[in-house]
């Protein structure tokens, strides 16, 4: 395992000489990616009232670069929130922690050795509470949320975003309201109505309870934490991105194969590498390939991409065992595509048949009981490597966004 | 030349952010709140491309691109119609896109989205 804490994985000290920190976060403010309209970050808000983008969080990072040591940040206490400075939250008391982040970097040997590789790794987000990716952006979007003052908080999901809300809303005192499919995975129902969570099963897909969740968030008050329809959600999934940066020693792998529903943690990635380059935090300005994995039952970013448009069509009938890939279309389909694009990379879909041979491969051959969604990175590594556009030395990373263990009512 | 838009919509807030996005893009909007004056405007003005709501408050906007499609009016079979809604009920975009409508779109609208789902038909004037 690469220890992402270990001091031995650490390069040169980008500012050893620095002083300390002690502003929690950098945040400066808010900004339209679509126009570019600024907002003011201590007020609420949820996407742009001009064009309707998302809004992205911006920080100082000329002063976080003259006064946070990148080396002192390794040092802190294990989980998300030791990257303060570069998220949004500004007072410790409203941070929300479960033991969110610092997940395993996990080198993959016999996965490895059979598919003639030299360097891969798989990201295990399984560890994060309520089993999945999905607690990082909840922890960061809620911690917010409380601290501008919000009390009750809805979310349309496709399973484990509504279970990370339902925990962290719990934890941080706030009401949750959720919707979801009627066939979404049974944890995600019960750990949301466990937590207190209001739910109300649709007979749809994410996409019609966004429709039903916005109505409800108009109607009644109740904020809304959609994927990108408020700005902190990416800001927890992007510390992804700094995790991987740190346990590669500031240098970064060269291709990411990631599996993209809303894709909040592709666009979180590409903004903290981004970020992290500003920083000069660093050791070279290699960037990797971004390849967006979708299942062949509800592709519209490969779709897009194949037809080299900037935004994606509205995928009709929408089926696939991965419940977390069953997005039609995301609010965010423009940023994506754009990442993958500007990284040189590439959008693929699998079928479920090798999503859930995958699943078994991973199981088997590394002891990792990877979500389907996970599996379905693995299955465009063999599709990817069959095409060719992977070479055998590159350093390779999937992502595994959660457990397995939630999916058990799925008849596999 | 100037391209007339036609957008069939009750939500006044929405018509205003549609409004103001096209008409920066030198289009000119033709406004319906209601489906049926939609259709009545569609078959008597010159409109070259329809935006369309689909839940209004008389005839949905289901009804209103399957009238449009079979319109005396023989240009409207195939004028292009782009269906913007909130999409709270299952199955909005499949029944939109076999009511007759070429593109779906759901709300919030992207403007930078809208703007090129337009041009692709009806290019910027």
């Amino acid at each position: 395992m690469l220890n992402s804490k270990s001091k031995d994985n650490l390069g040169a000290s980008a500012a050893s000489n620095t002083v300390i920190s002690s502003k929690l976060s950098h945040l400066s403010h808010l900004k339209c990616s679509g126009c570019g309209k600024e907002y003011a970050h201590h007020e609420l808000h949820t996407f742009c009232s001009f064009c309707q983008s998302p809004l992205l969080s911006i920080y100082d990072l000329k002063s976080i670069r003259q006064n946070v040591d990148r080396d002192e940040i390794s040092r802190r206490p294990k989980g998300m929130w030791r990257w303060n400075e570069l998220l949004p939250v500004l007072d410790a008391k409203n941070q929300v922690f479960l033991g969110e982040g610092d997940t395993p970097l996990l080198p993959l040997p016999r996965l490895k050795k059979g598919l003639g590789l030299s360097n891969l790794y798989v990201k295990d987000e399984s560890s994060n509470p309520t089993g999945s990716f999905k607690a990082r952006g909840l922890a960061a979007a809620v911690s917010k949320a409380k601290e501008l003052g919000v009390e009750k908080v809805i979310i349309p999901t496709a399973g484990n975003a509504g279970g990370a809300m339902a925990a962290y809303a719990a934890r941080a005192g706030l009401r949750a309201h959720i919707f979801m499919p009627k066939d979404t995975p049974f944890a995600n129902i019960e750990e949301s109505r466990m937590a207190g969570a209001e739910v109300v099963l649709v007979d749809g897909l994410i996409s019609d309870a966004a429709g039903m969740a916005g109505e409800k968030a108009r109607a009644e008050g109740w904020f809304d934490v959609s994927t990108f329809k408020e700005p902190y959600r990416v800001e927890g999934k992007k510390v992804m991105g700094y995790e991987l940066a740190e346990s590669f020693n500031w240098e970064l792998p060269d291709v990411i194969i990631y599996p993209t529903g809303g894709g909040t943690g592709l666009v979180g990635m590409w903004k903290a590498f981004a970020e992290l380059e500003e920083l000069g935090w660093l050791e070279n300005t290699k960037r990797p390939r971004m390849v967006s994995v979708q299942a062949d039952g509800c592709a519209p970013v490969v779709k897009a991409f194949q037809a080299k448009a900037s935004f994606c069509d509205f995928w009709t009938n929408a089926q696939t065992i991965a419940s977390g890939l069953r997005v039609p279309k995301s609010f965010a389909d423009h940023l994506i595509l754009q990442d993958i694009y500007e990284s040189n990379g590439t959008a693929i879909a699998v079928s479920d048949k090798s999503i859930l041979e995958s699943q078994k491969q991973l199981a088997v051959l590394e002891g990792i009981f990877a979500a389907p969604e996970g599996a379905a990175t693995l299955a465009a590594l063999k599709e990817l490597l069959q095409q060719g556009w992977l070479h055998p030395d590159e350093r390779i990373v999937l992502f595994n966004t959660g457990s397995g263990l939630k999916y058990l009512d799925h008849p596999n | 030349m100037t391209h007339n838009i036609l957008y069939i919509e009750d939500n006044p807030d929405n018509m205003m952010l549609v409004q103001r996005a096209l008409e920066a893009r030198g289009y000119h909007l033709l406004k319906a709140m209601k489906g049926l004056d939609g259709v009545a405007t569609a078959e008597t003005e010159e409109v070259d491309l329809i935006l369309l709501d689909i839940n209004l408050p008389d005839i949905d906007g289901y009804e209103v691109a399957q009238r449009l499609r079979s319109s005396n009016k023989h240009q409207l079979a195939s004028i292009p119609i782009i269906a913007i809604t909130a999409n709270a009920l299952k199955g909005d975009a499949e029944k939109a896109l076999n009511a007759g409508c070429d593109v779906y779109m759901s709300k919030p609208i992207n403007i930078r989205e809208l703007w090129a789902r337009v041009e692709a038909f009806v290019p910027m004037p």
